[in-house]
C-alpha cells in the first residue's frame, strides 16, 4: 500500500473520486457544485435593465425623451386649439400678435410672424425626432449589413468595404450632405436619406470590430461543430453578442442626426418653411437676437436638451450592456 | 469491413507569412464503433488540429489539406461539399470543446443550446427539442433538469457546463464523439466525474470517442487505442496496453515518466522531458524528437524515421524500436525512493 500522504495531489484526488464513484455505483455523487443554484433566474437583458434604472442621468434622459415623444405625438389634439396654428400666418392680427414676449397666453412668446413659439417647438420635435430616428435607422441597416459582411468574411470583401468607408470618412460631412441634398432636391424625405446614407460608415466600422472579437469565441466554433450554417451562426450566435456597441452608438448618433438636420434647416437646405423645424426657427431668430431673444432661446434649448438626452441615454446603455460592470 | 472512421496519411499545413507550419503531418488511425481512441501529446503537437481537420473546422486558407483521406463509413469527408459535411457535424460526429466556460453562448438558455442540433438535424420543433433537452440534461447527471434548462450559462459552474456540452454533443446520438481536452479546464474531482460520465454514456449509446489530451492519466482507464503525437507527427500508435506497458518510442517513455504516479513517494522526483517542443515552422531535421531524446544518434539527426508496424497493430516511429537491447532505461533524475 503506497503512502497516501505523499502522493501528488492531482493524481490522488482524481483517483479517489474515480474509486468512490465505482464503489458506490453512483456515477454522479451529489456534490457541492449543484448547490450553487442562483437565487433568481436573471436574464442578460433583465440585468441590463436593472443597471440602467440605477443610473439617474439615464433615467432622466428617458423621462425627458418620453415627454418629447408624448408632446410630439399628441400635438394635433391640443396644441393648435390652445396656442394657435404653428404654421398659419394671420395677416389681420399680425401686427398685434408679433414678437410678444413669453406670457400666460404664449408661454414661449411669439415670433416675427405672430406664431406661437411653443406650438412651433412642439411641432418641430416631430421633425427632429423623425429625422433622428429614421436617418439613424437607414444608417443602421446599411452599416449592419456591410459591417457584418466585412467582419465575418474578412479578406477581400473586408478590404473593399472598409476602403469605401474610409472614402466616406474623408469627405467633409456637412458639405457632403449639402451636396447630396443638392442632387436629391430639398425636402423632408431627402434629409433623412442624405443623413442616413452618410452615417453608415461609422456603424459598419463599430459593428465590424465587434464581430471580429465575438467570432473568436469558442461558442462560434462550437456552433459550427454542431452543423450550423454561416447564416445561422451569424444571425444567432454572433449578432446577439455583437450588437450592444451598435445600440449604444446608434443612440448617440440619433443626437448627431438631429444636429445635422438643424444645421441643414438653418442653412436653408433642409425642411422648408413654413413647416416648423428647430434649425429653421433659429434661422428666423437671427434678425431678432437682441429684440426678441426668446425666438432663439426656445428652439436652441430644445435642440440642446434632446441631443443631450440621447447622448446620456447612450452612455447609460453602454454601462448597462457591459456585462463586466457588475453593480 | 469498413471501419467507422479511417484517417489515412492526413496532412494539414498552414501557409503563414513566416513559413509553412506542418501542424498535422501524416496522421493515420482507425476507429471502430464503440471504441475509444486517446490522442496524446504536448501542446502544439497537432492533436487539436487533427480533430478540427476531421471536422473541417479549420479556416482554409491559411490551412490546406496537403494529402490524406478521412473515411467516415467509407466515404471521404475531405471530398464532400460544405452541405454534406454540415449534415455530419453535430449529427454523426459531434465535438466537445476544451473550455466549457467559453464554449456556450452567453445569450441563450442551456436548453435552447442543447436543442439546437436537434432542430438543425432532426427537424424537431421548439417544444420537442426543449423536452429532449431536459432528458439529455438528466442523462448527464444534472438534477432538476427541467428547471435548469431554463438557466443561462453563467448560472452553471464549470463542471455543469461541461456536462451541458456533453449533452449538446450527444443530442443527435452521434457515431463519433470528439472530445478536445474535455477535462483540462476543470479541477481534478470534476475531471473524474466527467471521464466517468463519458464512459458510462459510451456504454449506453455505443458511440466511438476520440479523446484528445495532454495527460496520459486521463485516458489510462478509458482508451482502447492510443495515438501519441509529436510535432504534428504520430510517433507511437497501438492498443492501450501496448502503449502503456510495452512502449517502444523514447518520447512515450518520457511522457510516461512525467506522470505523477500512485506508487511514488515524496522522495521520488518526477522526471519531465527536457527541453521544449519544437516550433512547427522549423521542425528539426531527421527525427523531430532527436534534440530532446537521450538515445539520439547521428542517424536520428538526418533520417526521418518511418512509422513501422512492430506487430499487432503496434506502430512506432523510431529507428531503433524493436532492436534488441533498445529498452526504456532508468532515467537519471528518477531517484531511488528511500
Amino acid at each position: 500500500m503506497p503512502d497516501h500522504d505523499h502522493i501528488p495531489h492531482e493524481a490522488r484526488d482524481r483517483q479517489e473520486t474515480l474509486d468512490a464513484i465505482r464503489e458506490t455505483g453512483q456515477p454522479y455523487p451529489p456534490s457541492e457544485e449543484f448547490e450553487l443554484h442562483a437565487a433568481d433566474s436573471r436574464t442578460l437583458w433583465g440585468d441590463a435593465l436593472r443597471r440602467m434604472l440605477k443610473n439617474k442621468l439615464a433615467v432622466a434622459a428617458i423621462v425627458w425623451l418620453a415627454i418629447m415623444v408624448l408632446l410630439a405625438v399628441t400635438a394635433d389634439l391640443w396644441v393648435p386649439q390652445t396656442f394657435g396654428s404653428p404654421t398659419k400666418i394671420d395677416t389681420a392680427t399680425i401686427v398685434k400678435q408679433r414678437l410678444i414676449p413669453p406670457s400666460a397666453a404664449h408661454p414661449f412668446g411669439t415670433d416675427d410672424l405672430g406664431r406661437d413659439i411653443f406650438a412651433r417647438v412642439v411641432y418641430g420635435a416631430r421633425i427632429s425626432l423623425a429625422v433622428g430616428i429614421l436617418a439613424t435607422a437607414i444608417s443602421i441597416v446599411i452599416g449592419l449589413m456591410l459591417g457584418a459582411l466585412s467582419g465575418y468574411y474578412g479578406g477581400l470583401i473586408d478590404s473593399a468595404i472598409m476602403r469605401l468607408a474610409d472614402v466616406f470618412f474623408a469627405f467633409p460631412y456637412i458639405l457632403f450632405v449639402v451636396a447630396l441634398i443638392a442632387v436629391l432636391g430639398k425636402g423632408f424625405i431627402n434629409v433623412f436619406i442624405a443623413i442616413g446614407i452618410l452615417g453608415w460608415a461609422s456603424i459598419a466600422r463599430v459593428f465590424r470590430s465587434s464581430i471580429l472579437s465575438v467570432k473568436e469565441n469558442d461558442y462560434v466554433d462550437a456552433a459550427r461543430a454542431l452543423g450550423a450554417s454561416d447564416v445561422r451562426i451569424m444571425a444567432r450566435h454572433i449578432m446577439p453578442n455583437a450588437v450592444a456597441p451598435i445600440i449604444v452608438y446608434s443612440t448617440m448618433s440619433i443626437g448627431g442626426a438631429i444636429l445635422t438636420e438643424a444645421a441643414l434647416s438653418f442653412l436653408g437646405m433642409g425642411v422648408q418653411p413654413p413647416t416648423p423645424a428647430w434649425g429653421l426657427m433659429l434661422n428666423d431668430a437671427q434678425n431678432f437676437m437682441e429684440t426678441a431673444p426668446w425666438m432663439m432661446i426656445w428652439p436652441g434649448l430644445a435642440i440642446l436638451t434632446t441631443v443631450l438626452a440621447f447622448v446620456l441615454l447612450g452612455d447609460g446603455l453602454r454601462d448597462a450592456l457591459d456585462v463586466k460592470m457588475k453593480d | 469491413m469498413t471501419m467507422l472512421l479511417e484517417v489515412d496519411d492526413l496532412r494539414m499545413y498552414f501557409y503563414t507569412r513566416d513559413g509553412v507550419v506542418k501542424a498535422v503531418d501524416g496522421v493515420n488511425f482507425t476507429l471502430d464503433g464503440g471504441q475509444t481512441l486517446g490522442v496524446v501529446g504536448e501542446s502544439g503537437s497537432g492533436k487539436s488540429v487533427t480533430a478540427m481537420t476531421i471536422m473541417q473546422l479549420i479556416p482554409m486558407p491559411p490551412g490546406k489539406v496537403e494529402s490524406g483521406r478521412v473515411l467516415f463509413k467509407g466515404a471521404d469527408m475531405l471530398k464532400m461539399n460544405e452541405d454534406q459535411v454540415r449534415k455530419l457535424r453535430g449529427n454523426r460526429i459531434a465535438m466537445i470543446f476544451q473550455d466549457p466556460m467559453t464554449s456556450l453562448n452567453p445569450v441563450y438558455r442551456i436548453g435552447q443550446q442543447i436543442g439546437e442540433s436537434l432542430r438543425l438535424h432532426k427537424g424537431m420543433g421548439r417544444k420537442a427539442a426543449a423536452a429532449r433537452a431536459v432528458e439529455l440534461l438528466t442523462l448527464v447527471g444534472i438534477p432538476h433538469a427541467a428547471e435548469r434548462t431554463k438557466d443561462y450559462p453563467h448560472q452553471f459552474s464549470g463542471g455543469m457546463r461541461q456536462r451541458a456540452m456533453i449533452a449538446m454533443a450527444l443530442a443527435c446520438d452521434p457515431d463519433i464523439l470528439i472530445a478536445d481536452e474535455p477535462t483540462t479546464a476543470l479541477d481534478v474531482t470534476i475531471q473524474a466525474q466527467i471521464i466517468e460520465l463519458m464512459t458510462e454514456l459510451q456504454k449506453r449509446t455505443g458511440s466511438a470517442i476520440i479523446m484528445i489530451t495532454h495527460d496520459l492519466g486521463v485516458i489510462a482507464d478509458i482508451a482502447d487505442k492510443v495515438l501519441v503525437m509529436y510535432a504534428g507527427r504520430p510517433v507511437e500508435y497501438g492498443l492501450k496496453d501496448d502503449v502503456y506497458y510495452r512502449p517502444m518510442h523514447p518520447y512515450t517513455w518520457g511522457l510516461l515518466d512525467s506522470i505523477p504516479r500512485h506508487d511514488v513517494t515524496a522522495k521520488t522526483e518526477l522526471c519531465p522531458i527536457k527541453g521544449q517542443p519544437p516550433s512547427l515552422i522549423n521542425v528539426p531535421a531527421g527525427c523531430a524528437f532527436h534534440p530532446r531524446c537521450p538515445y539520439a544518434t547521428s542517424k536520428c539527426r538526418t533520417e526521418v524515421p518511418a512509422l513501422r508496424d512492430m506487430g499487432g497493430e503496434h506502430m512506432s516511429a523510431c529507428h531503433y524500436s524493436g532492436d534488441p537491447g533498445f529498452e526504456r532505461g532508468v532515467v537519471e533524475c528518477a531517484g531511488v525512493s528511500a
